[in-house]
């Protein structure tokens, strides 16, 4: 399996789904893209196209205490290396395109995203709970409460 | 026939752990079914930003109570990569002992229980048995049989003597021939060919599409692990075998983790015959710069995934853990379709599913 190139990535992306993505250098470990919310999908459908092997390791969503106001969302790759794409979203409407059409290994993370951080996946029928009980009504868990209530 | 639903779960004979699925049949046939997690549901990752980064190994050693290890060391070196230091070489070879010790104990229980599920008690109660060996070695190095508390930051909390490498070579030797015995009853046994050769395949596009990771994803020809492809010290300096098959059915997953046992046994003696000399730990500061990582590591289920960011005070500031086995349940309803009612044990077997690890 050969490492990806983030350059090429890049490069791909751009050619194929006519998007401009900027390298995100914060991440020990994994190379980062950053993009944003609208070029998920056509990024996705550019990674699933060109390369023979890769797997979606995990959605890692977080909410910065210096950012408050947004929803950090990174979709990370592994395809000889790690990779990840990562955007940002207004924590009052946060919403992203599901990719479970794409890749349907992503509906777990998508389900947990949904209920932790309270992201509205568009473009898929529901998203469950997947970890907290059903009578569970005190918002996402890892949103501040001063967001949560507005 | 009308379509039938059953409930399995979330406690259930077949299950070691909470888990719900309803599973839909007709006659003895599966079409399909859908999974609830969350009964082990702990709130791990939410605790971890409550507690320092040393309370938090102990937190982090109770995701699971089979592969404990794996998690407190990505923990570890997450959070030294975030420290800019290297572990001493004999620390990090200790780790990795305890890694593939983990390893062998995994799998050998694994086997076991799918044993156990096929009507093959005397296997079951043979991998049982072995594996208890390896527990005691676990617990005479560390004093822990389930959690070692061998992990701290900076290295490990003990040194290993002559008399451990002197208990540790007689039993790796024994078990040896043991899994030798495994393998050879799960090659030729007629019993345990017939349970699970041909048994719910998974091609590899089904593999990549769910990102299935692991052992399950090495029967079914994807040459993934992680110790190979983006190793953890001292990985980067032993020679890792990565076992596939191509079949991708439970027989494959069967031969990929015996095989795979016996990759670690061999693992552990190269270990310990170059196990370097030197501190097992160095000193560190509580505080951890501001930063954020990602380190991949190989768990018995596979792949296992930790970001750690840290905005410079004594706790973390977002925790986040994917375990092997959340990517392998997202699967098993597509696995489920189409199999007979008998063969459902052997998928459920065939995922070695660790809920708490899924949970979290």
């Amino acid at each position: 399996m050969t490492p990806i190139k983030l350059e090429d990535l890049c490069a791909e992306i751009k050619t194929k789904a006519g998007c401009q993505c900027e390298i995100y250098d914060g991440v020990l470990g994994d190379q980062t893209i950053s993009i944003t919310p609208d070029q998920l999908k056509p990024v996705i459908d550019v990674i699933f196209k060109t390369f023979d092997y890769y797997h979606l390791s995990a959605i890692t969503v977080q909410q910065r205490k210096d950012q408050p106001d947004e929803i950090e969302v990174f979709y990370n790759f592994w395809s000889g290396s790690g990779f990840s794409l990562m955007l940002r979203l207004p924590v009052k409407s946060a919403k992203l395109p599901s990719i479970i059409s794409i890749i349907p290994g992503a509906d777990f993370y998508e389900r947990e995203a949904a209920e932790m951080f309270g992201i509205e996946f568009t473009g898929r029928s529901e998203t469950p709970p997947l970890l907290l009980p059903d009578e569970w009504d005190q918002g996402p868990p890892f949103i501040g409460e001063k967001e949560k209530n507005g | 026939m009308d379509k039938i639903s059953i409930p399995i779960g979330p406690q259930h004979p077949l299950l070691k752990e909470p888990l719900s699925m309803m599973v839909d049949i007709s006659g003895e046939k599966v079409l399909g079914g859908s999974l609830r997690l969350g009964y082990v549901h702990r709130g791990i990752e939410r605790l971890a930003q409550q507690r320092t980064y040393v309370q938090n190994i102990h937190l982090i050693e109770r995701i699971c109570g089979i592969c404990s290890h794996v998690h407190t060391t990505t923990y570890c070196y997450a959070v030294e990569a975030l420290l800019g230091i290297e572990i001493p070489p004999r620390a990090q070879y200790i780790r990795a002992l305890m890694c593939e010790l983990e390893r062998i104990h995994s799998h050998l229980l694994w086997l076991g229980i799918l044993a156990k599920h096929i009507g093959l008690d005397t296997i079951f109660m043979h991998t049982w048995h072995d594996r208890e060996m390896v527990l005691d070695i676990m617990e005479e190095v560390s004093g822990g049989r389930v959690s070692h508390a061998a992990n701290q930051i900076g290295g490990v909390r003990f040194d290993l003597d002559a008399e451990h490498d002197k208990m540790i070579r007689k039993i790796l030797i024994k078990l040896h021939s043991q899994v030798e015995g495994l393998l050879d009853v799960i090659e030729t046994e007629p019993a345990a060919m017939a349970r699970t050769k041909g048994v719910a395949p998974i091609s590899p596009d089904l593999i990549k599409a769910y990102g299935v990771v692991g052992p399950v994803a090495r029967a079914s020809g994807v040459d993934v692990d992680m110790r190979r492809d983006a190793p953890l010290p001292p990985y980067d300096q032993l020679e890792v075998k990565v076992i596939t098959h191509k079949d991708g059915d439970a027989w494959a997953r069967t031969f990929v983790r015996v095989e795979e046992t016996r990759v670690s046994l061999n693992l552990c003696e190269t270990i310990i015959r170059e196990m370097p000399r030197g501190d097992v730990v160095v000193r560190t500061p509580r505080r951890i710069p501001a930063g954020e990582v990602i380190i991949r590591s190989e768990a018995p289920r596979g792949e296992l995934f930790y970001y750690l960011r840290s905005d410079g005070s004594d706790k973390p500031a977002r925790l986040k853990v994917r375990t092997p086995t959340l990517a392998a349940l997202s699967l098993l309803p597509v696995q489920l379709s189409e199999i007979n009612v008998a063969d459902i044990p052997v998928v459920l077997a065939g995922v070695d599913l660790c809920i708490a690890c899924a949970d979290r």
